[in-house]
C-alpha cells in the first residue's frame, strides 16, 4: 500500500497540506466568507424592507377599496333619493293639475248653470211681456180701447 | 490501467518538483498538485460569483446568478450544520468547518476524475487534518474552561467508585477521536477507489462480457460520489460536535 510504504513523502504531504489548507482557510475567512455574508445580509434586508413596504401598500389598497365602496354607496343613495323626489314631485304636479282642471270644469259648469237660469228667467220675463202684449192687443182689438190704456 | 498493475498503484505518490527544506523532503508531488487544484477551485467557486460590483440597491444586483446560488447553498449548508450542532457560539468557528468540509469534499470529488489523484485517500493527509481538528478543539476547551476542561472526562451523576474505571475509558475515547476521524475518511476513499480499479480490471479481462462490470462501475461511481459527499459531511459534523463539546463540556 503506497499510503504506508512511501514514508519519505509524509513530511512533503503534511507540508503541502498545511500550506494549502492555511491558504484556503485564511482567504475564505478574511475575504470570501465576509463577502458572501455581506451579500446575504444585504439581500435579506432588501427583501424584508420590501415585505414591510408590501404590507403598507396592501393596507393602502384596502383603504382605497373601502373609500371607493363607501363613495359608491353614497352615490347610489343620492341617486335613489333624487329619483324618489322626482317621482313625488311629478305625482304632486299631476294631482295639482287634475284638481285645477276639475275646479275649472266645476266653475264652468256653475257658470253655465247660472247663465241657463238667467236665460230661463229672461225667457219667462220675455214670455210674460209678450203674453201681456198679445193680451193687450187682443183686448184692444175686441174692446177697441187704446192699447196704451189697458192695464193688466 | 495496464495489465498486471496493482489496483493500489493509483495511490502512488509521484514527485513532480524535487524540493528540500532543512534537510526534509518537501517535494511538490501529484498529491500537492491536486491540493493546489482543489484550493484554487474552492476559492474561485465561492469568490467569483460575489465579485461583481453591487453598488446600487436594485433588484437585478441582488438577484443571484446560478453560480452564486450554488455557492450560497454550500454556505447555508455549513451554516445550518454548525448552528444545529454547536449552537450560536459555534458560529464563530464557521470558517474552519467550512474550509474543512469544502477541502475534503472537493478533494474527494476531484479524486473521482479518471487519472486524477485523491489526496484524501492518504492516511497521512487525513490524519494531518484530524490531528489539526483534535489539537484545535483541545486548545479551545482549555482556553474556554481552563483546568475545568478535565471535568469533561467525568460523566456527571455517576457514583464515585465508578470513576477509576470510566475516566480511563473516556480519556482513551477522547484520544482516539483523531484516529477514528482520520481512518474513516482514509478507509472509505481507499476502499472505493480500489474497488473501482478492481472492477475496471475485470472489464478488460472479460472481453465482451466486460460490459457487466462496466455497468457495475457506472453504478459504483455514483455511489462513490455519494460517499465523497458523505465522508466530507461526516468529517465536518464530527468537527462541529467536538467544537460543541469543547464549548459546553457536558
Amino acid at each position: 500500500m503506497p499510503q504506508l510504504e512511501q514514508i519519505e513523502f509524509f513530511i512533503s504531504q503534511l507540508f503541502w497540506l498545511g500550506v494549502f489548507f492555511v491558504i484556503l482557510f485564511v482567504v475564505l475567512t478574511y475575504f470570501t466568507l465576509p463577502k458572501i455574508r455581506a451579500f446575504l445580509k444585504k439581500r435579506d434586508e432588501f427583501v424584508n424592507s420590501h415585505l414591510s413596504k408590501q404590507d403598507e401598500l396592501i393596507k393602502k389598497a384596502e383603504q382605497l377599496i373601502e373609500n371607493y365602496e363607501s363613495k359608491l354607496n353614497e352615490a347610489k343613495d343620492k341617486a335613489s333619493q333624487i329619483i324618489n323626489e322626482a317621482k313625488e314631485n311629478a305625482l304632486k304636479e299631476s294631482e295639482k293639475l287634475i284638481k285645477e282642471t276639475e275646479e275649472k270644469i266645476q266653475s264652468e259648469i256653475k257658470k253655465t248653470e247660472a247663465r241657463v237660469d238667467q236665460e230661463k228667467k229672461q225667457a219667462l220675463v220675455d214670455l210674460e211681456g209678450q203674453l201681456k202684449d198679445s193680451a193687450t192687443s187682443f183686448l184692444g182689438k175686441i174692446t177697441n180701447i187704446n192699447k196704451e190704456d189697458i192695464k193688466i | 490501467m495496464a495489465k498486471g498493475e496493482s489496483p493500489l498503484k493509483q495511490f502512488e505518490i509521484q514527485p513532480l518538483v524535487e524540493l528540500n527544506l532543512f534537510g526534509q523532503n518537501i517535494s511538490f508531488t501529484n498529491s500537492s498538485l491536486w491540493m493546489t487544484i482543489t484550493t484554487i477551485f474552492i476559492l474561485a467557486f465561492f469568490t467569483i460569483p460575489f465579485l461583481k460590483s453591487k453598488k446600487t440597491n436594485s433588484v437585478e444586483d441582488l438577484y443571484p446568478s446560478r453560480l452564486q446560488v450554488a455557492a450560497e447553498m454550500g454556505f447555508n449548508f455549513i451554516n445550518n450544520l454548525i448552528t444545529d450542532t454547536a449552537g450560536k457560539e459555534g458560529r464563530k468557528y464557521f470558517p474552519l468547518v467550512f474550509s474543512l468540509f469544502m477541502f475534503i469534499l472537493f478533494g474527494n470529488l476531484f479524486g473521482m476524475i479518471p487519472y486524477s489523484f485523491t489526496f484524501t485517500s492518504h492516511i497521512i493527509v487525513t490524519f494531518g487534518l484530524a490531528l489539526g481538528v483534535f489539537i484545535f478543539v483541545t486548545v479551545l476547551g482549555f482556553i474556554k474552561h481552563g483546568f475545568k476542561f478535565f471535568s469533561f472526562f467525568v460523566i456527571p451523576g455517576l457514583p464515585i467508585y465508578m470513576l477509576p474505571l470510566l475516566i480511563p475509558i473516556e480519556v482513551i475515547s477522547y484520544l482516539s477521536r483523531p484516529i477514528s476521524l482520520a481512518v474513516r475518511l482514509f478507509a472509505n476513499m481507499l476502499a472505493g477507489h480500489t474497488l473501482l480499479k478492481v472492477f475496471a480490471g475485470f472489464v478488460s479481462a472479460l472481453g465482451f462480457f466486460g460490459i457487466l462490470p462496466l455497468v457495475f462501475i457506472v453504478a459504483l461511481t455514483g455511489l462513490e460520489i455519494l460517499i465523497a459527499f458523505l465522508q466530507a459531511y461526516v468529517f465536518a459534523i464530527l468537527t462541529c460536535l467536538y467544537i460543541n463539546d469543547a464549548l459546553h463540556l457536558h
